[in-house]
């Protein structure tokens, strides 16, 4: 339990350090509603990232995954849709199934923490909408991507 | 048949004269033949003059037409008019031979334009400049908007009377226009010539929609799109081409994408996510019935049907890694073909029957290539940054795909067509309006 | 094969320790197994694939192989050195039923070939077999077998003797010399060739059920023969339609 824990802080580092100059941080102080969406973004994270052609979650989604679903159990008002997306370094049409994968990955996660199957539905991207543009290993890892939205 | 398309021609081989005129000239001496063998290791172009035709100022842009299309396909080496010699050519009776062999020509192409009631007649000669005589001629009669169809049948004829191989210029391409920033880039389905005119979008780009294919007949096109509610998956539409008509192919809960006729149009293979797992299904297009083809825990996708229609192509990852297999169009009996390093992705039957066209992604690049059907004599054809899509001109011997540079700069790097003949040595981009991607090359147009 | 299992242990033990950690009750531990087996499975579907590829190109390299051994010692059955030639890309039906001793042909046998005295005759015998002089060929096999009865090429000696005249069509004779051969050399090196030459001249002596009979006793005397071997006996089987 403490490698877990070890492995899952330092992933959490990477995660937030890969993160910083991508989601916008509301200023120091201002307070965002809980149980809000931005609430849900900043305090929780809504993304999980893959490692290149695979959709098993690693150990820093884990942990993302397990705060979103304690978040979602506790404010039950909101439809989820999981994004799948992929890196542009496969063909479109594998991507597209890669990105359905990886989007239901996280879901089949979420289910197993606990909620409900019928709350969630998954759409892939493919290498369609990238987040980041770019065409190097930092962007690619950035847009390996499984993103949590809320209705 | 729809109008814009309809031709009204009567017919496509109507030879003129057909005993060729007297043949001038003593042998030939040893120079550039007005034939080419393209499965040689080597070749020259054909050096061939196309003067522009008589009788009408269209006629000038029907040469222009004929001189690019045979100069793209990188056989011929179109001379330009200003090195000709004769310029008193008479659309009916022998050229100079000399003149032409002066100015290296193996062939030359002489035509000319008449008003027929409302319709436009265009003859033309090719003449074998090292033979003397005339190597083919034949006329065609059409309304004057269809100039540019009656050009590219020329050209079809000349290639054919030269190479031995069917033409292709007579031709449309689908394909994925590209606009905007890559992270909200607009992507809408587009036909245009082969050669690049008469560009028109058949989506309007509010929602993506990508990998187009023709139906056999050139009406209809099948593609996917996304919905406009961010929730709802992508699904596969059927539209027409002239109505722009579009309807849903099937009203799935998961995802279905990547389809493609089958060469009769009574079928569209494709595939349908759910659950992680994408499988290839068949839908039969009139009754609108779903068959499962493939039943893997895997991602199964990118079929493509053989030329005669009995069996499919695809790739899958049930083995770890995307890999070229090939099954009954019925479903089983499958069988992976492609065991050499690297991933195979978006395997294309050649319309001939004799190779499989894919995209290979080994380390950090991309290729084109292809095998054969058993998976033997891979050869690669292009390759790059990322290079993806391959399809086949309606002869086989030629593939068209689409070439991204990379993004820099937060930047889109650009996207574009490009097409290169089977033996790989002549590699050329395909003049487009906007960014492209996804090409798909049309069968013949049906007259 | 061996690798396989181990890899799939390494892999799923890999897994385990987050697996272990949770609780085994924890859907997500079932969640986390099932795409552990998923993962296996996918990885045994490419080996199995690799695997039926590689077999399969052996398979074909074998038959390419046997095809020209066959087409090589049909040429010098025929009297002419078949080295240079190419063979047929599909087996031709041979005038006369060939032999499969592969590697000693080009090659006499290499173990054997650092014993004493005799070696010489034999292997000059063995050149002369080669040239085509099969009368030639004959004499010195028969001189070799006569003066070194106990030699390591004896059972060697006995069978080309029996191919001299097979290659002459002399299948009274070969008969003889390969009879002679399995009964007093059945063990030596060439004994499983042996055994199926004397069955094809059997069978080319119009004799097909001693032929028979003779094949039948093939896989029993000679358990360890190759699979070339053995696939050359069941198409000898076949073709004399021997029950």
């Amino acid at each position: 339990m403490r490698i877990i824990k070890a492995v899952a802080a330092i992933a959490a580092l990477i995660f937030m350090a890969a993160c910083s100059e991508q989601v916008p941080v509301a200023p120091a102080g201002a307070a965002v509603t809980p149980g809000s969406v931005a609430d849900f973004r900043q305090n929780v994270g809504d993304r999980v990232y893959f490692d290149t052609d695979m959709s098993n979650i690693r150990e820093d989604g884990r942990a993302t995954l397990g705060k979103q679903a304690e978040w979602l159990k506790k404010y039950t008002n909101y439809a989820i849709t999981i994004e799948g997306h992929c890196d542009e370094r496969g063909t479109r049409e594998y991507n597209l199934a890669l990105g359905e994968r990886r989007a239901n990955a996280v879901r089949q996660y979420l289910v197993a923490q606990g909620i409900p199957a019928a709350r969630i539905k998954t759409i892939s991207y493919g290498k369609e909408r990238p987040e980041v543009v770019g065409s190097d290993e930092a962007a690619w890892a950035r847009n390996r991507v499984g993103v949590t939205t809320l209705q | 048949m729809n109008k814009r398309f309809d031709m009204m021609l009567p017919r496509r081989r109507t030879i003129i004269g057909g005993v060729a005129l007297a043949a001038a000239g003593a042998a030939a001496p040893a120079r550039a033949q007005l034939t080419i063998d393209m499965t040689k290791p080597s070749f020259e172009p054909v050096p061939i003059a196309i003067v522009d035709f008589a009788g009408d100022k269209v006629g000038a842009d029907i040469a222009g037409v004929i001189r690019n299309d045979l100069q793209s396909s990188g056989l011929f080496r179109t001379i330009p008019p200003s090195a000709f010699i004769q310029r008193d050519i008479n659309p009916n009776a022998p050229p100079r031979f000399a003149d032409w062999r002066g100015i290296g020509a193996a062939g030359v192409v002489v035509g000319q334009v008449t008003q027929a009631g409302g319709n436009i007649k265009v003859d033309f000669r090719l003449w074998d400049v090292v033979v003397g005589n005339q190597a083919a001629g034949l006329s065609f009669n059409s309304q004057p908007a269809n100039w540019r169809r009656l050009a590219h049948i020329i050209a079809d004829a000349i290639y054919k009377r030269v190479t031995g191989e069917e033409g292709y210029f007579d031709t449309r391409v689908a394909y994925v226009s590209e606009t905007g920033p890559l992270n909200q880039r607009v992507k809408r389905i587009a036909i245009m010539d082969q050669d690049g005119a008469n560009n028109r979008y058949l989506t309007d780009g509010r929602t993506i929609a990508i990998t187009p294919r023709f139906s056999p007949t050139l009406q209809e096109i099948v593609y996917m799109a996304y919905g406009e509610d961010r929730s709802t998956p992508p699904r596969v539409y059927l539209q027409n081409v002239e109505s722009n008509r579009r309807e849903l192919l099937g009203n799935f809960p998961g995802m279905s994408f990547a389809p493609r006729f089958s060469p009769d149009g009574t079928k569209v293979a494709m595939s349908l996510a759910q659950d992680g797992r994408t499988n290839i299904y068949e839908m039969d297009v009139r009754g609108r019935g779903l068959r499962r083809l493939t039943n893997t825990s895997a991602i199964d996708t990118s079929p493509s049907y053989s030329n005669d229609g009995t069996q499919i192509v695809f790739n899958s990852d049930r083995g770890g890694t995307q890999q070229l297999y090939i099954m009954s169009a019925s479903g089983g009996a499958e069988k992976r073909i492609s065991f050499g390093d690297g991933r195979y992705a978006t395997p294309v039957w050649s319309p001939r029957g004799d190779y499989i066209a894919f995209t290979k992604i080994t380390g950090g690049s991309f290729g084109i290539g292809v095998m054969r059907i058993d998976g033997s004599g891979e050869r690669l054809l292009a390759n790059g940054f990322l290079v993806e899509g391959p399809t086949w001109a309606p002869n086989g011997r030629v593939l068209m795909y689409f070439r991204q540079q990379p993004n820099s700069g937060g930047r889109a790097g650009s996207v574009t067509l490009s097409a290169v003949d089977i033996t790989g040595r002549f590699e050329r981009q395909v003049p487009t309006q906007t960014d492209a991607s996804d090409p798909a090359w049309s069968p013949l147009i049906p007259q | 094969m061996k690798m396989l299992p181990s890899r799939l242990l390494v892999l799923i033990a890999l897994a385990l320790p987050s697996a272990a950690a949770a609780q085994r009750s924890d859907p997500v531990y079932v969640e986390d197994r099932l795409n552990q087996l998923q993962q296996a499975i996918t990885l045994l579907t490419g080996q199995i694939e690799q695997l039926q590829y590689r077999n399969q190109q052996l398979q074909q390299q074998m038959e390419k192989m046997q095809t020209d051994y066959d087409f090589r010692l049909e040429q010098l059955e025929k009297g002419r050195p078949g080295g240079a030639a190419r063979p047929p890309a599909a087996p031709a039906v041979p005038a006369a039923p060939s032999s499969p001793p592969p590697q000693a042909m080009a090659h006499p046998p290499a173990g054997a070939a650092a014993a004493a005295g005799g070696d010489q005759l034999y292997h000059d015998a063995f050149k002369l077999l080669q040239d085509g002089d099969y009368a030639g060929a004959e004499k010195g096999f028969k001189a070799f077998v006569q003066r070194n009865p106990q030699h390591v090429l004896a059972g060697n000696a006995q069978y080309w003797l029996g191919e001299t005249y097979y290659a002459r069509r002399d299948y009274q004779n070969a008969m003889a010399a390969f009879a002679e051969g399995f009964k007093v050399y059945k063990a030596s090196p060439k004994g499983p060739d042996n055994l199926l030459k004397l069955g094809i001249t059997l069978a080319a002596l119009g004799r097909k059920s001693d032929a028979c009979s003779v094949f039948a006793r093939f896989n029993q005397d000679y358990p360890r023969a190759t699979d070339l071997q053995k696939r050359r006996i069941d198409q000898e089987r076949q073709k004399n339609g021997c029950g």
